[in-house]
């Protein structure tokens, strides 16, 4: 009570950087955002046309939906997942096996529905077990790596570690290589997915205990809400959204193989760190209890411009690995220094 | 000898891991009929050279609470300059330029933690990628190769049956570091700032040093395996090395290190470093696939870490139960007092 009658008593001039010291964090990275463009208007060309910004957002789309995914993860104190690619890998495949040959009964081949339920229930059981083992105690980053290594094990081993095709006119292309209202469909569901999980992190339930398990254990404990039901829940929203950029990225592609997204995917190199770089290049704080989906989804179109930007320069993939690294490692310092002094490194 | 025998056995996780090693070990030598000869052992010992280094590494990052995930890649650019410039300056002053190089990334990520206090595993993913983006800038996208294939020889020559240079220098790595992390200072202040980070701190101890001699260590650990892989096979990629991160924290972890840091050894990096390469060299002669034995390592990880948090929440149970039994202990005899003094 004492607090807030103090807040009200401070002098303008102080609440002014009160104010601004809260939001200093997004408004570094929307000037970041700012000078990039602007760099991008008047050194490269073609940088700003429709058709380059609608690449952007759907380079961003497939790294942003899992980002958001591990979000969740991030906000609740459970650091993240290093399985990230491997889970995706596993249900890329298992939808590719629905897809071609229906899990074994002929019927079944094709059938855009079953395939799709399939590889999101492969998602969550391995989201479950993943977050059952960090639940009891254990350490999510040595948990995940081990789980990596089993699901990436599984996954070569079901599909014999060859490329599943199956041909062109299938019921999955609406979501593979389709396009609605001129955006392409990834587009949408990542701007739908991003939509969804900021209203359910601001305004449910769910949400905000999301925060306070995060932010402080020892209270969510207390309070009755423990980690344990929290890292299976948060850990199976985070393997779901892994499964459905696999569907989408298999529909895309007609084919399906264990190591799609394994190292040199795309161009900024392995995948799961990429995705772990977007929730962090957001300012969400590792420690848990600090940030929020909408920081994600714009580092992921962050991310997204400044690889885009150095593809058109006509960079290779050393130099473009390495401009994204440094963006990583530079806004992990920035943040860092402001979160100095703050609860959210101890 | 008493003493070393005790305190194996008052450690759990130690003992856990030299029975997970006997057990793999035996395994193999039962169902393989030249597993246990000269020429296996010695080939145990030159992958020991390379594992049982990353697995050092990350002991020690682990014991000093933290955890270097950067270690794939720092072997990847140790190894793409030592190739690189092996042929213009010969194999020693590449090794030394690579170490060096290797070294001063550890010490620059460890000055950053202590500096801004952020976690390493933050950090250390951003320099994850870093580290290969300039690995793949200084191969030109490309494989690197010696020209010249019997430069490295003399790092695979056959020394006393067992050993070869490069495995003699990593055994006498270990020797030192295991002297270094027990009997000096600033080792044992890489256990405390583990172990017990706030107390530590309170009682004077700073962070920056332990943290520094702690990560440059394990840089030159993984600076050191890239190199022996490198001049091993004469070749290098700068995306190459990703797996060494799962094994060094597979043979961390089955030595016994506790992800809470300020716990664990040399000697158990050693064991688990060993474990490791039981598993990896008898799974040749099964002629499997490469995910199998990613697989089979995965599970040896998961295995450890299920015996780790069971062991953990089982004391804690047991120590609840002491505690509760001592105030019922406690309760009985005042209630014991109060009823004498009643009936009085």
């Amino acid at each position: 009570m004492s607090a807030i009658i103090e807040n009200n008593q401070l002098p303008f001039s102080a609440k002014f950087l009160q104010f601004y010291k809260d939001r200093t964090l997004l408004a570094i990275l929307l000037s970041l955002f700012a000078v990039m463009f602007i760099y991008g208007i008047f050194f490269t060309e073609n940088y700003l046309t429709i058709t380059n910004f609608k690449a952007i957002i759907r380079d961003a789309a497939l790294y942003g939906i899992m980002a958001i995914g591990l979000t969740f993860v991030t906000l609740s104190g459970n650091f993240f997942l290093l399985s990230l690619k491997e889970t995706a890998s596993i249900c890329g495949v298992t939808f590719a096996m629905g897809m071609a040959t229906g899990f074994g009964s002929p019927d079944l081949a094709g059938n855009f529905l079953v395939s799709l339920l399939a590889a999101l229930a492969v998602g969550v059981v391995s989201g479950v077990i993943q977050g059952y083992f960090v639940g009891m105690g254990g350490n999510p980053i040595v948990v995940t790596l081990g789980g990596a290594g089993i699901l990436y094990g599984i996954g070569a081993w079901w599909s014999d570690n060859l490329v599943i095709n199956f041909t062109r006119p299938h019921d999955a292309e609406w979501l593979g290589t389709g396009s609605f209202l001129g955006l392409p469909s990834i587009t949408w569901s990542f701007i739908l997915i991003a939509i969804a999980a900021e209203i359910v992190l601001r305004h449910t339930n769910f949400g905000r205990k999301v925060y306070l398990v995060g932010a402080n254990k020892a209270a969510g404990k207390a309070t009755g809400h423990e980690n344990f039901s929290m890292a299976i829940i948060v850990f199976t929203i985070c393997s779901v959204c892994c499964a459905f950029v696999a569907v989408a990225f298999v529909a895309q592609m007609d084919s399906a193989q264990s190591n799609y997204f394994s190292a040199e995917f795309g161009s900024s190199g392995d995948m799961t760190i990429l995705v772990i770089a977007t929730v962090m290049v957001g300012g969400n704080s590792i420690m848990g209890g600090y940030g929020s989906t909408l920081r994600t989804s714009l580092g992921a179109i962050f991310i997204a411009m400044v690889d885009n930007m150095m593809v058109l320069q006509g960079f290779n993939s050393g130099p473009r690995i390495v401009g994204v690294g440094l963006m990583i490692v530079f806004s992990i310092i920035v943040f860092g220094l402001f979160a100095k002094g703050s609860r959210a490194q101890e | 000898m008493e003493n070393f025998i005790k305190k194996i056995t008052k450690d759990v996780d130690l003992s856990f891991a030299i029975l997970l090693s006997f057990c793999v070990y035996v395994f193999f030598a039962i169902n393989i009929e030249v597993f246990f000869s000269h020429n296996i052992s010695f080939a145990i010992l030159e992958r020991f050279a390379v594992l049982g280094l990353v697995g050092l590494a990350l002991t020690i990052c682990i014991i000093a609470g933290e955890i270097d995930l950067s270690i794939g890649s720092n072997a990847a650019l140790c190894a793409v300059i030592v190739v690189k410039l092996t042929d213009p300056l010969g194999a020693p002053l590449a090794m030394l330029i690579g170490l060096s190089v290797s070294t001063l990334i550890g010490v620059t990520q460890g000055f950053v933690i202590a500096f801004i206090r952020i976690r390493a595993i933050v950090i250390t993913v951003g320099t994850l990628m870093l580290l290969r983006g300039v690995a793949l800038l200084i191969a030109e996208e490309k494989t690197v190769m010696l020209t010249d294939f019997r430069v490295p020889d003399f790092i695979t020559t056959k020394v006393l049956m067992y050993f070869s240079p490069a495995s003699l220098t990593v055994i006498f790595i270990f020797i030192c570091v295991g002297i270094f992390m027990r009997y000096t200072k600033y080792g044992r202040e890489i256990y405390a700032i583990g172990g017990a980070r706030k107390e530590a701190l309170t009682a004077g101890i700073p962070l920056r040093r332990p943290m520094i001699i702690a990560f440059a260590l394990s840089g030159f650990c993984a600076g050191f395996a890239g190199t022996v892989i490198g001049l091993k096979s004469g070749t290098a990629q700068g995306l190459g090395l990703q797996y060494l991160l799962l094994a060094g924290t597979v043979a961390a972890f089955v030595g016994g290190v506790s992800i809470l840091g300020g716990k664990g050894g040399v000697l158990g990096a050693a064991i688990g470093a060993l474990t490791v390469n039981f598993l990896n060299t008898g799974l040749v002669f099964y002629a499997l696939q490469v995910h199998f034995v990613q697989l089979f390592t995965s599970v040896l990880l998961v295995i450890v870490i299920v015996f780790q948090t069971m062991s953990r929440v089982f004391d804690s149970r047991q120590a609840r139960k002491g505690l509760l039994a001592t105030i019922d202990e406690r309760k009985t005899s005042l209630l014991e007092k109060k009823r004498s003094a009643l009936g009085r």
